[in-house]
């Protein structure tokens, strides 16, 4: 049967998406953190992190996260944050979309929004990288 | 478990009233009361003097004579029989002429009529309300022309509450010899209407806004030169030729013994509404940013559209939940598209997503507004602290 012929609403978000909306336990600011921000297609976000060491292999200590955008953006940064949070940095450039738009459900018509996490993901990876702070240990200025 | 639910969404539909439920049972099943109302034995004549008895109700609701009426599926198809029937009629049987007016804020089962009118040769005008969502006469007598057929506008709109003056919009189009089609689905039972003395030629009605049964409806068609439609159905000699299949005699039966009791009601179930809506708004009122969609001595206090700054809609919506409330255009809720009803009253695209109906009914509960007011200041804030400063 063709999905889109259906008369009878669907249910739009899966029980993951539910829980994550609901308790955001990464939602906030991180002071003194490296924090990214974008604002596009009609959804804003900020990340923050902070690592811990240095050098070769320095570790994700903390994330957050503050978004205005669809429940699909905030459960999607919610999972990104609790995915990540005690992974090596190297493991933020193997972060995409595909994982998280299966577990959590998101239908394609939102693609462009969780593409929007992912750009800031790797806005977060340079910001980190390109920071004179990085090579040295040191935790970077509050924005 | 999950927590009860909270319907607030009288507009969309609402309950059958536990009389309508008792009466229609009885009559599927009654061994005097199946029967096709067009047969001509005495079990169909019994069937058919039921169906006379709901017109007969029906018709008082709605201050006209019960041959008035034509039982159609609801208000869809109602809308449907009544602009491309009395369009086609109009343009093949009498003037030729093909100019049609509506509004752009109008319910899609008149707008998509329109619009496929447009593509069959018809030259449709599309009229914008004013701030205050109402038409103005003004802005109708300069659309209207000489080749002008037929005027549509629904009563009481279904996302903002806000009520047309229907009795002057009616003489303007009565005195330019322009047929006047009213959709008062979300006013049948809730507001006085009397069609002996209102300037309307056509005015769609349905029974599941009235806690009556769906899948029933009627079109009133007025007793008046020019005033016909052609049907939409063929197959058979039932109401006319106008609308040919089985009565439906018990869902018939349901929406007169529903009209019946709502015109009781009529008048204790506004001042509950009235007192619903105003205890909700002053419930949020204080919150930054947030307005009514439309005055509120211009709309029917059933329905109360508020909208919020810097709110993203559909999590509010989802925030909202035990609560079922509606955005954008409550038929078509899965629709991403800002409603455009809103955007013709002015709000912007995230304004217009931010909007949130909420409707109430003879069921609805202080408790239950007073839930909907914790939720929805719980989600504003929430939501709210979640976003980050904008940054330039």
């Amino acid at each position: 049967m063709n999905a889109s012929r259906d008369p009878v609403a669907s249910e739009p978000y899966s029980a993951e998406l539910r829980r994550l909306f609901e308790r955001p336990l990464h939602a906030g600011e991180l002071d003194g953190a490296y924090r990214v921000y974008i604002d596009e297609q009609g959804v804003r976000i900020a990340l923050f992190a902070e690592l811990d060491g240095a050098g070769a292999a320095p570790v994700i200590r903390q994330l957050r996260f503050q978004a205005w955008g669809c429940p699909h953006l905030i459960a999607a940064a919610e999972a990104f944050c609790r995915d990540f949070e005690g992974q090596p940095l190297a493991a933020l450039a193997d972060f995409n979309e595909s994982g998280l738009m299966q577990s959590l459900d998101v239908p394609v018509v939102k693609t462009s929004r969780i593409l929007v996490l992912v750009d800031a993901v790797r806005l977060l990876c340079r910001t980190i990288h390109e920071s004179p702070t990085f090579s040295t240990g040191h935790k970077p200025d509050a924005p | 478990m999950s927590a009860p639910l909270v319907y607030l969404d009288y507009a969309a539909s609402t309950p059958v009233d536990k009389r309508v439920v008792a009466l229609m049972s009885a009559l599927s099943v009654g061994a005097d009361t199946f029967a096709n109302a067009s047969s001509v034995h005495a079990a169909g004549r019994r069937a058919q003097a039921i169906v006379r008895e709901a017109a007969r109700q029906l018709s008082k609701c709605l201050g006209t004579a019960p041959e008035r009426l034509v039982w159609t599926s609801g208000a869809t198809e109602s809308n449907n029989l009544a602009i491309a029937g009395a369009a086609h009629y109009r343009a093949t049987r009498r003037t030729g002429g093909k100019h049609l007016i509506t509004m752009r804020t109008e319910h899609k089962s008149v707008t998509d009529v329109f619009r496929a009118l447009e593509g069959r040769g018809f030259d449709v005008t599309w009229l914008a309300p004013g701030p205050d969502g109402r038409l103005a006469t003004d802005t109708l007598r300069q659309a209207l022309r000489d080749d002008t057929q037929l005027v549509s506008l629904m009563h009481v709109n279904n996302e903002t509450g806000v009520i047309q003056d229907i009795a002057a919009i009616g003489a303007l189009c009565r005195d330019a010899g322009v047929l006047f089609h009213v959709d008062a689905a979300q006013s049948l039972g809730k507001l006085p209407i009397e069609l002996e003395y209102l300037p309307v030629d056509l005015m769609s009605v349905t029974a599941h806004k009235v806690y009556g049964p769906k899948g029933i409806g009627a079109l009133y068609i007025a007793d008046r030169p020019g005033c016909h439609v052609e049907p939409l159905l063929f197959g058979g000699g039932q109401q006319d030729r106008l609308r040919p299949g089985t009565l439906p005699v018990p869902l018939i039966a349901g929406f007169g013994a529903a009209a019946a009791i709502a015109e009781l009601a009529m008048e204790a179930d506004h001042a509950h509404a009235q007192r619903l809506s105003e205890r909700l708004w002053h419930g949020i009122r204080d919150l930054p940013g947030v307005a009514m969609t439309a005055l509120a001595e211009l709309t029917y206090p059933g329905i109360l559209s508020v909208n919020i700054e810097d709110v993203e809609g559909e999590s509010l919506l989802l925030g909202l939940e035990p609560l079922c409330v509606a955005t954008g255009s409550a038929c078509n809720s899965r629709d991403q598209e800002p409603s455009s009803v809103l955007r013709a009253l002015g709000l912007d695209d995230k304004r217009a997503q931010s909007t949130i109906r909420f409707s109430f009914g003879r069921a609805t509960t202080n408790a239950d507004i007073d839930l909907a007011v914790q939720r929805y200041r719980d989600t504003v804030v929430k939501l709210r602290n979640l976003a980050p400063e904008r940054v330039a």
